[in-house]
């Protein structure tokens, strides 16, 4: 709790030292990292490995997205109500890809999360289409407050969601319910058999997750201005599943940390060489070949396990 | 046009697509069967296949030498990367697969386009597939019928392969339990080397065949995995056949759903996927796991 | 996902070529900063490249002048990878870090749409060399953007005013699923019933689509004699092929809004009897383009294609606006270009204030095999004038 404390309170005085440029890029990098922590609550707990979670994103984008322009919603409300409305949705979806297991249950929302692309280029009044949505504002709260339309602002709105899905999703695990996710993890079948409704659990897991996610998409739109249909594709489904695993499935933390990873060095590399494709490439290799627990994992080994 | 015209060039049309489709489906469908494993990497090795086609046309002027040339070529590369890459992977989980296949699809694509550049490149088939039959009245490409029949002499070589050679008892054999097989005494590393050789090879010839068609060009591995992975998830994951029939009924919902109803070009592949999948999960004919 | 050729070559000639430039000059000469977030990878890696190798030639050109208003200028290109976001991020980089306060690129409409938007809050102007949207000088501009090149509507426009004087009776229409392919074919249809012509359908295949024959089987069955296409990339390459396998082009005559030689290059024969609007061609007449593509051979052994002669007139431009306002200050700036006048390789560009347009001539080419010309080449077959080709400010469509 002290460590936690710790870094929460470094992250909130980044303003006061970064300049804006990397503000800015931090800022996405938490965002993202809030995705990649979603997502972390289904592989690392449940092992329900999603292929579809750019939906949960895209959705969330396309929410806050239309709140912001068609309402006069405050900025944080439009934000929360966008995961709201992702997690309510996700209940039906979670329905559905329960039903399977395994691979079969990748395959599915990968299904979904592809036929939602498929809807979102052709639902022009909501979507826009093919352009997206451009110019979502940062809608000002009632009594005229706008602290959040500054840079600083907004990043420490993003910072306070990641925080308080962080705080929500490290008790959700350690709690009874986390427990049962890890019974389904280990041996679905004993959990069964202790007498517990895994598909119900299952559900569950899946909404939460989704919420979340949608949160992260909801915080995306008004932070870049637009949402368009690449927030909905498989690709982005396949990235964020990679800074998971590079960050360390199964911790929370570590998926942030890989998702902070993930954006710098594709910045970093695609600013000094058009081959950055190539050693993105030749990471992740490496990753898997020598670093198989992720970066929180290599941190958790070189620094001892106190920090946890 | 008349419909019974419209009806065999549209058919015949499906059937060419579905030719393709299938090269790259059914390699990707081994892989699974035998090793569990996602190869995200399938799009970027059927590209390799069109790059490669287009240097063997170029440098021998024989389109026939491409289709021989490219498969050796990308089955032994993917040969390659099982062994020196995927081998010491066993044993852990899907995300280490899936994190270096798509690594290695970055990997394929930049170094493709180091090599061969950002320009599309035309592959020509040989001047006697270029021309045109007229099937009732109607043109139709001499390439296309090619498509369909190389389609299925491919599918018939495979399936007997399976069948009846050593090699596909034990590909088969060991997609049902690799351990039995390992305790019979027969090496299954060598078995997974083999097919994902074999499976690369297949999106290889699946690239050339393509070329003529598209021209070898950047965009061709993102744009073949999705469809490929939506043929294998209907056909059900590691079954052959499975993965010829979700050819054959993608292509023909998406030739004849496009014609009818062209805004919903996009979405007919996945309603397909999503409708397969909610009725029998493990798709057609899959187990489920 | 990836795409581009040569960076290593091409980055190191172009720090070797900058570093004694920068050298030359005296510590005082602040380097006029552009950066240039363009798809070098990706969709649109093949446009984003020649955007960068345009901008690199005239750079090295007027650097080795002694510079613009005697200060180098430096370049700052960024791969986008033709991703909206990632163009957004990558534009506010080189804003933000790299101090830049002109922007060249933004390959795809897409990705110029996502940024303009946040163009007054970085105080910068973007002088676009490619995006063909309408909506940029219409119900989507901003006072910081400026757009040199010829945009969708215009191309289209020179197609259409072709069309009225030939035979063509009965028009099909095919577009890339997205913004760019239906505005112009709504452009297109327009200008056809305008002229009392007949236009049967259109029809939009997804972006990424590979089979074109049922696409093909509906353009046959219309009993069109033309077909105009919107298509660009591997989607152009993939129809043209497939087309010329199923011999459309001796039923139907294939009609394009842009003629660009990557394609040509990509489909070979089929591309023949293509006719099409041109925004740029190295065979375009004129002393100015005479000298530029010989210049350009020079440096790069083959003649430029679409997007370089259009990156080289966009830079043209900003150049005489930057050398009108003494500099590069937006505030200043913005009221230099918006008076800017010149006679580039297309000939006579003006740029327009009330929509930052420039007002420039429409060229109609058809692609023909031309002795002492491996490949087939786009010639010149009709030129309107600008007034005719530019639509009415902040307007996409026309009234005439």
């Amino acid at each position: 709790m002290r460590f936690l404390i710790a870094v929460a309170a470094l992250l909130a005085l980044l303003p006061f030292g970064l300049p804006p440029y990397a503000m800015t890029l931090l800022t996405e990098a938490l965002i993202l990292g809030l995705f990649a922590m979603s997502l972390d609550l289904m592989v690392g707990y449940a092992r329900l490995i999603s292929f579809g979670h750019a939906a949960a994103y895209g959705f969330g984008a396309y929410a806050s997205g239309n709140f912001l322009l068609h309402t006069s919603m405050p900025l944080p409300c439009a934000v929360l109500l966008a995961g709201l409305l992702g997690g309510l949705v996700a209940i039906g979806v979670g329905w559905v890809c329960t039903q399977a297991t395994g691979v079969s249950f990748s395959m599915l929302t990968l299904a979904y999360a592809q036929l939602l692309y498929a809807v979102a280029f052709k639902w022009t009044p909501v979507t826009g289409a093919s352009d997206g949505l451009a110019g979502i504002p940062r809608n000002p709260g009632p009594f005229g407050v706008t602290w959040w339309s500054t840079k600083a602002g907004f990043y420490y709105l993003t910072l306070a969601c990641l925080l308080g899905t962080f705080v929500f999703c490290r008790e959700l695990v350690r709690s009874p319910f986390g427990a049962v996710l890890r019974g389904i993890r280990e041996n679905e079948a004993k959990t069964i058999a202790l007498g517990y409704n895994t598909r119900r659990y299952k559900i569950a897991i899946v909404a939460i997750s989704f919420g979340f996610a949608g949160l992260a998409g909801a915080l995306y739109a008004p932070f870049a201005g637009f949402a368009n249909t690449e927030l909905l594709f498989w690709l982005l489904s396949g990235q964020v599943l990679i800074m998971v695993i590079v960050g360390g499935a199964g911790t929370l933390i570590g998926p942030v940390l890989g998702a902070v990873f993930f954006l710098y060095m594709q910045q970093q590399l695609s600013s000094y060489t058009d081959s950055w494709a190539l050693f993105f490439g030749v990471i992740f290799v490496l990753f898997v070949l020598f670093m198989p627990e992720g970066i929180w994992g290599l941190i958790l080994s070189r620094f001892g396990k106190k920090a946890a | 046009m008349d419909f019974l015209p419209f009806l065999v060039t549209q058919c015949l049309n499906a059937l060419s697509q579905a030719a393709l489709l299938f090269f790259l489906g059914c390699g990707l469908t081994l892989i699974f069967g035998i090793m569990r494993i996602v190869n995200f990497a399938h799009g970027a090795f059927f590209m390799l296949g069109a790059y490669v086609g287009y240097s063997t046309v170029h440098w021998t002027g024989n389109f026939w030498a491409a289709l021989i040339v490219a498969p050796i070529l990308v089955g032994a590369f993917g040969a390659a990367f099982e062994l020196g890459i995927l081998r010491q992977l066993y044993g852990r989980d899907g995300h280490a697969f899936l994190m270096v296949t798509f690594g290695l699809t970055l990997i394929m694509g930049e170094v493709i386009r180091l090599i061969w550049g950002v320009e599309a490149l035309q592959v020509k088939p040989p001047d006697s597939l270029s021309d045109i039959v007229f099937i009732l009245d109607e043109p139709f490409p001499v390439y296309r019928l090619f498509l369909v029949g190389a389609g299925i002499v491919v599918a018939v070589v495979i399936w007997q392969f399976l069948e009846r050679t050593r090699l596909g008892l034990l590909i088969r054999a060991t997609s049902q339990n690799a351990e039995m097989v390992h305790a019979l005494g027969t090496d299954v590393r060598l078995v997974r080397s083999a097919v994902f050789g074999i499976g690369c090879g297949l999106a290889g010839i699946g690239g050339v065949m393509a070329a003529p068609l598209v021209t070898a060009s950047l965009g061709m591995a993102p744009n073949a995995v999705i469809d490929t992975f939506v043929i294998v998830i209907i056909g059900g994951m590691g079954s052959f056949l499975g993965s010829l029939i979700g050819a054959v009924l993608v292509a023909f919902v998406q030739v004849f759903g496009t014609y009818y109803f062209p805004d919903f070009a996009l979405a007919f592949m996945y309603l397909i996927m999503v409708t397969v999948l909610v009725v029998r999960p493990g798709g057609l004919l899959g187990k489920e796991a | 996902m990836t795409g581009t050729s040569g960076f290593s070559r091409r980055t190191l000639l172009g720090a070797t070529l900058a570093s004694p430039v920068v050298l030359r000059h005296a510590l005082g000469d602040e380097p006029i900063k552009i950066g240039m977030p363009c798809a070098l990878t990706g969709p649109g890696g093949e446009v984003g490249e020649q955007m960068r190798r345009g901008a690199e030639f005239w750079i090295k050109f007027v650097n080795a002048k002694g510079g613009l208003l005697g200060r180098p200028i430096k370049l700052y290109a960024q791969d986008t990878g033709g991703d909206p976001a990632t163009a957004v991020r990558k534009a506010q980089d080189v804003v933000e870090r790299d101090g830049c306060r002109l922007l060249f690129g933004m390959t795809l409409s897409s990705e110029a749409l996502a940024v303009v938007p946040k163009l007054a809050e970085w105080n910068a102007i973007f002088m676009s060399s490619d995006n063909g949207d309408g909506r940029l000088t219409g119900e989507s501009f901003v006072p910081n953007f400026f757009r040199a090149n010829t945009s969708g509507p215009m191309g289209t426009r020179a197609v259409a005013l072709y069309l009225r004087q030939a035979d063509f009776k009965n028009f099909y229409a095919i577009g890339m699923d997205y913004a760019w392919g239906r505005n112009s074919i709504g452009v297109f249809k327009d200008e056809v019933k305008k002229s009392g012509k007949n236009f049967i359908a259109d029809v939009y295949s997804p972006i990424g689509t590979k089979d074109f024959s049922t696409y093909i089987t509906k353009i046959r069955q219309s009993g069109a004699d033309a077909c105009y296409i919107v298509m660009q990339g591997d989607d152009n390459n993939a129809f043209l092929s497939q087309a010329r396998q199923y011999r459309l082009g001796d039923k139907v005559q294939l009609l394009t809004e842009i003629v660009d030689l990557n394609s040509i290059h990509a489909v070979g024969d089929a591309a023949i009897g293509l006719i099409g609007g041109s925004r740029y061609t190295f065979t375009f007449p004129g002393e100015a383009n005479a000298q530029f593509v010989a210049a350009w051979k020079k440096e790069y052994g083959n003649v430029p294609d679409v997007f370089e002669g259009e990156q080289w007139q966009a830079c043209q431009v900003l150049q005489a606006g930057i050398e009108k306002a003494g500099g590069i200050d937006a505030d200043k700036l913005r009221p230099a270009l918006e008076t800017v006048e010149i006679d580039s390789i297309k000939g006579r560009v003006t740029m327009r204030a009330c929509d930052h347009q420039g007002v420039q001539k429409g060229f109609m080419v058809k692609v023909v095999q031309k002795e002492g010309f491996k490949e087939p080449i786009p010639d010149l077959i009709a030129t309107f004038p600008a007034d005719q080709v530019t639509p009415a400010c902040r307007q996409m469509t026309y009234d005439s």
